[in-house]
């Protein structure tokens, strides 16, 4: 396609739309750099006049932030970047990983009946917070509260129904007939599924994974109610970043949500490529 | 009662009867007994029963919806059948994997690797079954000479023609030797010569290799070309399996006439009696083909029953009305050699051209010459004549069903 230019109005507004979206992540990133004293100043200091690390230097170092004369920061936070890295990982790939399956098995083969994929849905059709209960007590009896298996399952059965949707609506816009052409080739049918199938839906595949990786990775609530001491996660390890002397410590917060946001920025770029539209162009009649 | 001696023959059905006769000559590639499939409340295909034999050209004709799809589908392994049952080589194959069936199908709409090139895409069986590099090659080298497309061998369908990947799609299939060749519209997208071209290919094959296809399709011209056999398919259910010509000569009802046949067939209201066959103003003589149903033709009464004239048995006159290139029937009393009726349409087909005459409230079409052709205005009055009283057809007129049974015992019975 020709590059196209934009009438005036138009790009105004498309301006105004990306200062709407960015403003919020430049004040994390300035409030990341920002000695503690900056923190809260009054008016608003916009870009710190002293840029420090100190605030990253505190995730991993709770002592470092003491030179400001703030205190009370008892936890490094590698065990929480450790913990979701984890739990975001291993629970993907399980969720993705079923809900290919789930996906060709009710696009290819009506498996369950019509209304297998609403049953399905209808696991997410209640609010979390209605069911963190219900896991709290089930998982204590059973031993899994404040385990990373236990987390991990947890988000494999919220995410399941999304990737299954998911991936069934690309598996769906996938004519059949490519990969049964591989069956009448002398494919086995999961053989056929595997070379053919799922290859084909590349960019589907990658576009899942990176929306359950985000849904694992910014999960806040679960995490809180089935974690004590033995597990940790990212977003769990922000909220504890408030202490009795020296109040909430944005500066410590703003550090970690810039980490945090590494790993899917990063994501974002790998999967870009693999996003491409028409893969399957000149594969049938149009 | 309307009910002429054939509509009570026995329920054997046609299709049953004609696969018999060909077990004869050996044992089925493929049967088909009573095979339904349903889709909800929807029954795509009910209890449809036939056979293909060795090394024959059968093509399941009918419009878009019959169940051609469905059908290869079923014997494709594709999709399981509801009830009944497939035999191939004489062996039901009930829950068999496609890919242990041993054949080979083309799509309609082609379903190519679209991120394989050419060549993979063609050697894509071949390479299932771990042929040797040098061999596939080789063999990929003559299906694709045969198909006239080596230029696409190094490119991804996405930059190939419509023919170019149609041709690729067809050499997928051609490249192995399965006990039967399944073809959804193979040729559907082709441009006419190219498809007329590959049309001989495909008979060729399987005249002199003796490759066994089944092809659907819902254009009758293609099916009367390359078919041995006939079946034709209408909302699940086989209608008629015949040789082609019998398919044109003798439809199982009027809507198989007026599928079958281009320019269309006319479908007029006749009577008989007193010794004539009275139509769109003509009246003559019973024709020796239509003897057998004159019972049932004076049994129908004044309501009478439908006379099916084929375009090409219609003569345009022009010269007085009782020359002599007018029938053979002048002389009967009664008879009426000719009729007249008012030109509303022309239509050229290049060499020549389909006149469409209204006589009361029938309307009739014929052929004629260019030279014919360039004397007619719409609007005027044309006197025509049946050509050959012999090749006329005749259908009950509510059944809309042929009363006619061919010699030999085939029955035209649903």
């Amino acid at each position: 396609m020709p590059p196209r230019t934009l009438s005036l109005p138009l790009r105004t507004a498309l301006c105004c739309a990306l200062i709407l979206v960015l403003f919020p992540i430049f004040w994390l990133f300035m409030t990341a750099v920002k000695p503690p004293t900056d923190w809260n100043a009054s008016p608003a200091i916009w870009v710190p006049a002293e840029p420090t690390l100190v605030n990253f230097k505190t995730l991993f170092d709770p002592d470092a932030i003491r030179e400001y004369g703030v205190g009370g920061v008892s936890r490094s936070a590698g065990d929480a970047v450790f913990g979701s890295l984890l739990a975001s990982t291993v629970s993907t790939l399980i969720s993705v990983g079923t809900g290919i399956f789930s996906a060709i098995g009710l696009s290819r083969y009506s498996k369950g009946s019509r209304s297998a994929p609403l049953v399905i849905l209808s696991g997410r059709m209640f609010p979390p917070a209605a069911i963190a209960v219900p896991f709290v007590i089930i998982f204590s009896l059973v031993g899994l509260i404040d385990t990373y298996a236990g987390l991990i399952t947890v988000y494999v059965a919220v995410t399941l129904p999304f990737s299954t949707w998911m991936l069934k609506s690309f598996v769906d816009d996938l004519p059949r007939e490519i990969e049964e052409a591989a069956m009448l080739d002398g494919m086995s049918r999961l053989k056929a599924h595997l070379t053919v199938t799922i290859p084909l839906i590349k960019g589907g595949l990658f576009a899942t994974t990176m929306l359950v990786f985000i849904l694992n990775w910014s999960e806040f609530m679960f995490a809180l109610v089935l974690s004590y001491s033995n597990i940790n996660t990212i977003p769990v390890q922000l909220a504890k970043y408030v202490t009795a002397t020296a109040g909430t410590l944005y500066g410590v917060q703003a550090a970690l949500a810039v980490l945090a946001m590494l790993p899917l920025v990063l994501g974002g770029f790998f999967i870009q490529g693999h996003l491409a539209r028409g893969m399957t162009f000149g594969a049938v009649k149009q | 009662m309307l009910k002429c001696p054939i509509t009570t023959a026995a329920t054997t059905t046609t299709t049953t009867a004609a696969s018999e006769a060909y077990s004869a000559s050996g044992v089925p590639v493929l049967e088909a007994r009573e095979l339904s499939k349903h889709y909800g409340r929807k029954t795509a295909l009910d209890r449809v029963s036939f056979s293909v034999p060795p090394e024959s050209f059968v093509v399941i004709l009918g419009p878009a919806g019959a169940g051609k799809t469905t059908t290869l589908r079923l014997l494709a392994g594709l999709e399981r059948e509801s009830g009944g049952d497939i035999l191939m080589s004489g062996e039901s194959v009930a829950g068999l994997e496609p890919k242990d069936r041993d054949i080979a199908m083309i799509f309609d709409n082609l379903a190519l690797y679209p991120h394989k090139t050419g060549f993979q895409n063609i050697a894509g069986p071949l390479l299932e079954r771990k042929l040797p590099r040098e061999e596939i090659k080789r063999r990929v080298g003559a299906v694709a000479a045969k198909l006239r497309i080596e230029h696409v061998l190094e490119r991804l369908p996405k930059t190939m023609s419509g023919g170019e990947r149609q041709r690729t799609a067809l050499g997928r299939a051609l490249v192995r030797s399965p006990r039967v060749f399944l073809l959804d519209e193979p040729l559907s997208s082709l441009d006419a010569p190219l498809r007329f071209e590959l049309r001989a290919e495909l008979k060729r094959l399987q005249r002199e290799e003796g490759r066994t296809f089944l092809m659907a399709t819902p254009d009758f011209a293609e099916a009367l070309a390359v078919a041995d056999t006939v079946l034709l398919l209408r909302s699940g259910k086989i209608v008629q399996a015949s040789p082609p010509e019998d398919l044109y000569d003798y439809p199982v009802d009027c809507e198989a006439a007026l599928f079958v046949g281009s320019p269309q067939i006319a479908v007029l209201h006749a009577e008989f009696r007193e010794g004539l066959i009275h139509c769109a103003g003509l009246a003559f003589p019973l024709p020796t083909a239509l003897e057998e149903a004159a019972e049932h033709m004076l049994r129908a009464g004044p309501g009478g029953f439908l006379l099916g004239i084929r375009p090409e048995n219609v003569r345009v006159l022009f010269s007085s009305p009782s020359a002599p290139e007018a029938g053979g029937w002048t002389g009967i009393p009664g008879a009426r050699d000719h009729a007249v009726g008012q030109v509303t349409d022309i239509e050229s087909l290049g060499l020549r051209s389909v006149i469409t005459v209204r006589c009361g409230r029938e309307q009739v079409g014929m052929l004629c010459s260019a030279a014919q052709r360039a004397q007619i205005r719409i609007g005027q009055d044309l006197a025509f004549t049946v050509a050959d009283r012999e090749r006329l057809t005749a259908f009950d007129r509510v059944s809309r069903r042929n009363i006619l049974r061919r010699a030999g015992g085939r029955v035209f019975e649903l």
